[in-house]
């Protein structure tokens, strides 16, 4: 191993170029490839069946968000932002709704309820994106059951997630000023009873992870990244705290209430896939119990949910960073007096962590790589199916987005009701 | 004042001469330096080594219209005993419009190399001495010439590009 480490994202379409000499074969993953399910093309250099060293390109699903923020009012951007990530949508949304805020000098307006509202939809993101990745690690790593249990599981979150918000995926809730959506006191009395479900529903999880030798065997001493390794390359969220950097945004930097709540950061010293599994399966639970909490302190919570913000903001510019369910999301803005932003950057946590996650490869078997590289948890969203209410019977159907699409077309052919 | 404040939370000196100013953003413990560009590469090598901050968030770059390109350091100086974080955004300055260019902090920085590369993607900032400088982010087919971050491109203008550049791609 080389001492002076490299950035990687070097790699040209063949993995010619910067190519280790010592290597005598290479695959290719993607850019277009059933494991992954974002187009990235990794290139994986191999001597027998040991990694010498693996590459990447990226940059196919380039969208210009950042450029087309600039041609759009900081209003209409906060439903644009969300867009940039399918998955943890609420926290990139959290990140710019508090930049705005902060530029037009309401941040101290925003009331503990609307604060509270926040939190619980960003911890119920987590709660859902965690469960998704470590069922499709079991995945991966030839355990089917697992995926089928936690992701039954998931179902509950996601179905707490759509009772309060109305969306499964995308909740959408924040707004400049505070929140789109209220939580009703009979909402919280049918949510307390299914996070109780999901607490010993991930306990289990837990249970299988650490008990059971056929999972436990694919993961624990693969893909070490060294703390030592880790200041250097620099890895966030949960990748770096697998490897015992103990840094939380929530913790290190609070926004939103998070230093009012009585929770603890998670980090695991070994480095392993197994610590990064169990520090998202940790966190998952810590996020559980932390929903118990808000929904405690929503009873009682009081203010206005949205405050009135003007529409021009005025100028400067500011940073805002959040703990998104893969790492540290950082939001740079600045504004020009007008109504629309000058310049907004969006950092997401995936970047960061792919050059860490293809150090981890190194010297391993080939049959360990799909699982390092799902360690730092590609994201994809689940976004394709709509149900139906018939609001006098209360008969409910479910429709796919081909038989939806098809519908819709044919009712504006006939000009008819698309039900 | 911000100086001092910077300093404690450091326990580094940083040479006055380095810095044009510093802020201290409120109600956040935050702090923005600014730094001209030919003196940017002493100050994060000192906030590196001395101060011991390891972690670079990313790095921004921005373009002031008919006066400046910047580049920005997010850094965080980290406490691991009260597991405590301190953003730094280190503004670099002054770099030319016409020929912009500014020194590489890769070296200091492994991250640094691919997040330098966006910049060069989207803004054509060239990192002198830089191991790699290619594009990271963009098409293999986008025209050189074109850095769709400036503001010289409207929205409309790289849609147009971007559409051109797909029916050339169907039409081959």
């Amino acid at each position: 191993m080389a001492e002076i480490y490299r950035s990687r994202f070097r790699a040209d379409p063949y993995g010619d170029k910067d190519a280790p000499p010592d290597s005598d074969y290479r695959i290719f993953i993607g850019p277009q490839h059933p494991w992954a399910e974002e187009p990235a093309h990794f290139i994986i250099h191999l001597k027998g069946e040991r990694v010498v060293e693996a590459d990447i390109r990226i940059g196919f699903n380039l969208r210009g968000l950042e450029k087309a923020m600039e041609a759009r009012t900081w209003r209409q951007n906060t439903l644009l932002v969300p867009r940039a990530c399918g998955i943890c949508s609420a926290v990139h949304q959290n990140v710019y709704v508090r930049l705005v805020e902060r530029l037009a000098g309401v941040e101290n307006d925003i009331s503990e309820r609307a604060r509270l509202i926040r939190m619980f939809s960003l911890e119920a993101e987590r709660i859902h994106s965690h469960i998704l990745w470590y069922g499709i690690l079991a995945h991966d790593s030839g355990f089917d059951t697992l995926l089928h249990i936690s992701w039954r599981d998931r179902e509950i979150i996601m179905d707490i997630v759509e009772d309060i918000s109305g969306n499964r995926v995308n909740p959408a809730l924040m707004m400049i000023g505070g929140v789109k959506r209220d939580i009703p006191k009979e909402k919280i009395e049918r949510t307390r009873p299914k996070i109780d479900h999901l607490i010993k529903q991930v306990e289990y999880h837990r249970k299988v992870f650490t008990e059971e030798a056929s999972i436990r065997n694919r993961l624990e001493n693969v893909g070490i990244l060294t703390k030592e390794e880790a200041k250097k390359i620099t890895p966030n969220g949960p990748t770096a705290r697998g490897s015992g950097i103990p840094f939380d945004v929530r913790k290190s930097y609070p926004y939103e209430l998070y230093d009012e709540l009585d929770w603890k950061p998670i980090y695991y010293p070994e480095g392993d896939v197994l610590a990064l599994t169990l520090v998202r399966i940790d966190e998952t639970l810590e996020s559980l119990y932390m929903l118990k909490q808000i929904l405690d302190k929503l009873e009682t919570a009081e203010g206005e949910l949205l405050q009135r913000v003007k529409t021009k903001v005025p100028e400067g510019q500011y940073m805002t960073r959040a703990e998104a369910p893969r790492g540290e999301d950082i939001h740079f803005g600045m504004s020009n007096g007008s109504d629309k932003p000058e310049r907004y950057k969006i950092r997401a946590p995936s970047l960061g962590n792919i050059d860490a996650t293809l150090k981890r490869m190194d010297g391993e078997y080939i049959a360990d790589v799909p699982v390092i590289l799902r360690s730092y948890d590609p994201c994809f969203s689940c976004t394709n199916r709509i149900m139906i209410i018939n609001k006098t019977t209360g008969e409910k159907k479910v429709m796919f987005q081909d038989e939806f699409a098809k519908r819709a077309i044919k009712a504006k052919k006939y000009n008819r009701s698309i039900f | 004042m911000s100086m001092k404040e910077l300093v404690e939370i450091l326990q580094t000196e940083i040479p006055e001469k380095l810095v044009d100013e510093i802020e201290r953003v409120e109600g956040a413990p935050h702090f923005t330096i600014y730094v001209k560009v030919d003196k940017s590469r002493d100050l994060i090598k000192i906030l590196h080594d001395n101060a011991g901050i390891y972690h670079l968030t990313t790095v921004t770059g921005l373009e002031i219209p008919d006066k400046e390109f910047r580049v920005i350091y997010h850094l965080q100086h980290r406490d691991e005993e009260t597991e405590k974080e301190v953003p730094i955004n280190v503004i670099i300055t002054g770099i030319d419009i016409n020929k912009p260019t500014s020194p590489t902090m890769s070296d200091i920085f492994v991250c640094a190399e691919y997040y330098e590369r966006e910049i060069y993607d989207f803004y054509g900032i060239y990192f002198e001495n830089h191991p790699f400088m290619e594009r990271l982010i963009l098409p293999e087919n986008w025209p050189d010439d074109v850095r769709p971050m400036r503001k010289e491109y409207s929205w409309q203008d790289i849609k147009e590009i971007t559409l051109s550049l797909a029916k050339k791609i169907s039409e081959d």
